[in-house]
């Protein structure tokens, strides 16, 4: 073994132009894959910690049923605030703050003084927030506000888009009609205290209400739909989810942040599907040189095989001799690749990367990074690609008849 | 009894759809310590046979026994297992390989037994330095003149102390002056250490330093004859 390792390895750098080719596709596909991966971490670690920290908090509680219906809201799945069972989850070690919230369905319109030029009242969906406690639940929500604007409990905000249809501007006043629990529909004077800023496409009919002024309106006064709960450490989660579920019991349910928000999830694994198809893509495309490489290989050196018969080398050995070479000519390409590729990724991670995504108007700066099971993975998985794909070659040189082989047949 | 034992071997050739025969009944016995020449015209079948004899081909049919084991119908494994054990091939074109220096084209069959790497370079350097090779141990195959090959070659054909060394025109591609240094070094070894040496050529300075000569025509021995009957009816009589 040690002798055949030997030979393989030299054989590598035996056509140093060729191996460089061969090396060269490897390191700049494992690049390719190690940099869009990186990438990839950096956006979503953006993305979950907006979410996070700018729409959902660490995980959710809500009455029994209440997601499952999420679509449309369910005002009479809500809860009152001072129900002794909630008392326990501010204490739960590693939460750090709780924030009641009512999501409703409602229409604002914004009247001018002539009832002619007061555009129509538009639909949209509301979170009602807390102005004091949302703040320590989702810190990131402040950002999400345009220039100027307040959020107070007189003063609403409302999206981007929804402000220009309602030739609306900061200090006019709104009012809020929306059904409230028993399906009578009420009305509610507020004021326009700015825009809200969209993260991902399609967040255009979006309004932020005063939680004060909400309850009056859906007539909920001391009860919520929604507790956003904030956590010290994210890879918690699961486990303050746990003891959440049995400090509660079943009136309640709570739903870890990326199973409340489904769409960014869904989102995040497309983007991980699509990354994993490039980088097979990528991968194939390496090996399919890896694969000639070798075939030219076995080609040119077949009398040599054939010596290496004569003096007693098993098929299996020079199964084995050229698998090794492979695999030296693999590790070559690999290493050289990681090291670019993470050194690339480490760069852009520490400088940070501003991206704003189609359709949102908020940046979000990416700190692309790389995670070491996913540099083994794509190793790991190079490798393997490489003994398999020189399997052919291989296979070919150990069934030469030693007759054959030295006669260069 | 005979170190090679072959009795009725026969081998064809497809080509295409045309089989044609290259050995028809072969019956020879190699005894131990032979210097011995298979000699005849080409396509006459002596590559063919010493392929045969060196386990790098089959033959069709016949009986085959080397140190007295019969060895027809063994597989691919015991066969380069044989061919490790039992016999040394020196070849025309010197087969080493390209990537591996002096010592270790000599220790590489060797290695593929597992033998102690430290007690083995101790005999690896002493065959070397028999053959003549002691100053360019750490030199590549492509440093080293054709005469400086062959010498390894040998070298690496006797580190397994085999029971026979098969040369196939062992000085087809050496000049005169090298060929006889060649030929000097396998008579002394054949003399000072007993191993048997079968050649195929064509070169009449072979022939004349072989102690046996076996004619192969058309795929079959002519007649057994001894080695200066033969010379002299290849080469004529010796000049007095």
């Amino acid at each position: 073994m040690p002798a055949l390792l030997a030979i393989a390895t030299r054989n590598v750098f035996r056509n140093r132009r060729r191996t460089f080719i061969t090396a060269a596709a490897l390191v700049v596909g494992i690049f390719a894959v190690v940099s869009i991966r990186g990438v990839l971490n950096g956006l979503q670690g953006a993305i979950i910690a907006s979410t996070v920290k700018g729409m959902t908090g660490g995980f959710q509680v809500h009455r029994a049923g209440y997601l499952a219906n999420v679509l449309s809201p369910p005002l009479t799945l809500d809860f009152a605030l001072d129900d002794p069972s909630l008392a326990g989850l501010a204490k739960l070690p590693g939460v750090t703050a709780v924030a009641p919230r009512i999501m409703f369905g409602g229409s604002l319109s914004v009247p001018k003084e002539k009832e002619e030029d007061t555009p129509e009242p538009l639909f949209f969906m509301a979170t009602a927030v807390d102005p004091t406690l949302e703040p320590q639940v989702c810190p990131d929500r402040a950002g999400l506000m345009s220039a100027g604007s307040r959020f107070d409990e007189a003063h609403l905000l409302v999206g981007e888009a929804m402000l220009g249809t309602l030739d609306a501007k900061l200090g006019d006043e709104a009012v809020l009609l929306a059904p409230d629990r028993d399906g009578a529909l009420n009305g509610e004077l507020s004021h326009v205290g700015g825009a809200l800023k969209s993260v991902m496409p399609g967040e255009l009919k979006v309004a932020q209400v005063p939680l004060a002024a909400a309850q009056r309106l859906l007539r909920m006064e001391g009860r919520a739909t929604e507790l956003a709960v904030a956590v010290k450490d994210l890879a918690q989660v699961p486990s303050l989810v746990a003891q959440a579920r049995a400090l509660l019991g079943p009136t309640y349910e709570v739903h870890a942040w990326d199973d409340v928000a489904t769409d960014r999830r869904t989102f995040m694994q497309r983007q991980n599907a699509i990354s994993a198809l490039v980088s097979v893509v990528f991968l194939l495309l390496m090996l399919l040189g890896v694969a000639n490489t070798m075939l030219m290989s076995v080609l040119e050196r077949t009398r040599e095989v054939g010596t290496m018969m004569a003096v007693g080398v098993t098929r299996a050995q020079v199964l084995l001799l050229f698998l090794l070479e492979a695999l030296s000519l693999g590790v070559v390409g690999v290493a050289g690749g990681l090291a670019l590729g993470t050194t690339f990724v480490a760069a852009l991670g520490a400088k940070g990367l501003t991206v704003t995504p189609p359709s949102a108007t908020v940046a979000l700066t990416l700190y692309p990074s790389s995670s070491p099971a996913f540099l083994v993975v794509v190793a790991a998985l190079a490798l393997l690609g490489c003994a398999v794909f020189s399997l052919y070659p291989a296979l070919r040189a150990s069934r030469l008849r030693p007759v054959e082989a030295l006669a260069g047949r | 009894m005979s170190l090679i034992k072959l009795q009725g071997i026969t081998k064809a050739y497809q080509l295409g759809k045309t089989q044609v025969p290259a050995l028809k009944g072969i019956d020879l016995a190699v005894e131990r310590g032979e210097f011995a020449v298979v000699m005849g015209p080409s396509g006459s079948g002596k590559t063919t046979l010493l392929n045969i004899i060196g386990l790098l081909d089959r033959a069709d049919a016949g009986s085959y026994l080397l140190d007295g084991e019969e060895l027809a119908g063994r597989d691919f494994n015991e066969m380069a297992g044989l061919r490790n054990k039992k016999i040394g091939f020196i070849f025309q074109s010197f087969n080493l390989i390209p990537v591996l220096n002096v010592i270790e084209n000599i220790e590489f069959p060797c290695l593929l037994r597992r033998e102690d790497k430290k007690l083995l370079r101790a005999r690896v350097e002493r065959v070397a330095e028999h053959v003549g090779l002691s100053h360019v141990l750490a030199h590549k195959p492509d440093e080293l003149s054709g005469g400086q090959r062959q010498r390894v070659a040998i070298a690496r054909a006797l580190v397994t102390e085999p029971e026979i060394v098969l040369a196939d025109e062992p000085t087809a591609n050496l000049d005169s002056a090298t060929s006889e240094q060649i030929l000097d070094l396998m008579q002394r070894l054949n003399a000072d250490s007993g191993v048997t040496f079968l050649f195929s050529t064509h070169d009449p300075r072979v022939m004349r330093r072989a102690k046996r000569v076996v004619q192969i025509a058309d795929g079959r021995l002519v007649d057994g004859q001894d080695a200066a009957a033969a010379n002299v009816a290849v080469l004529g009589a010796p000049p007095h």
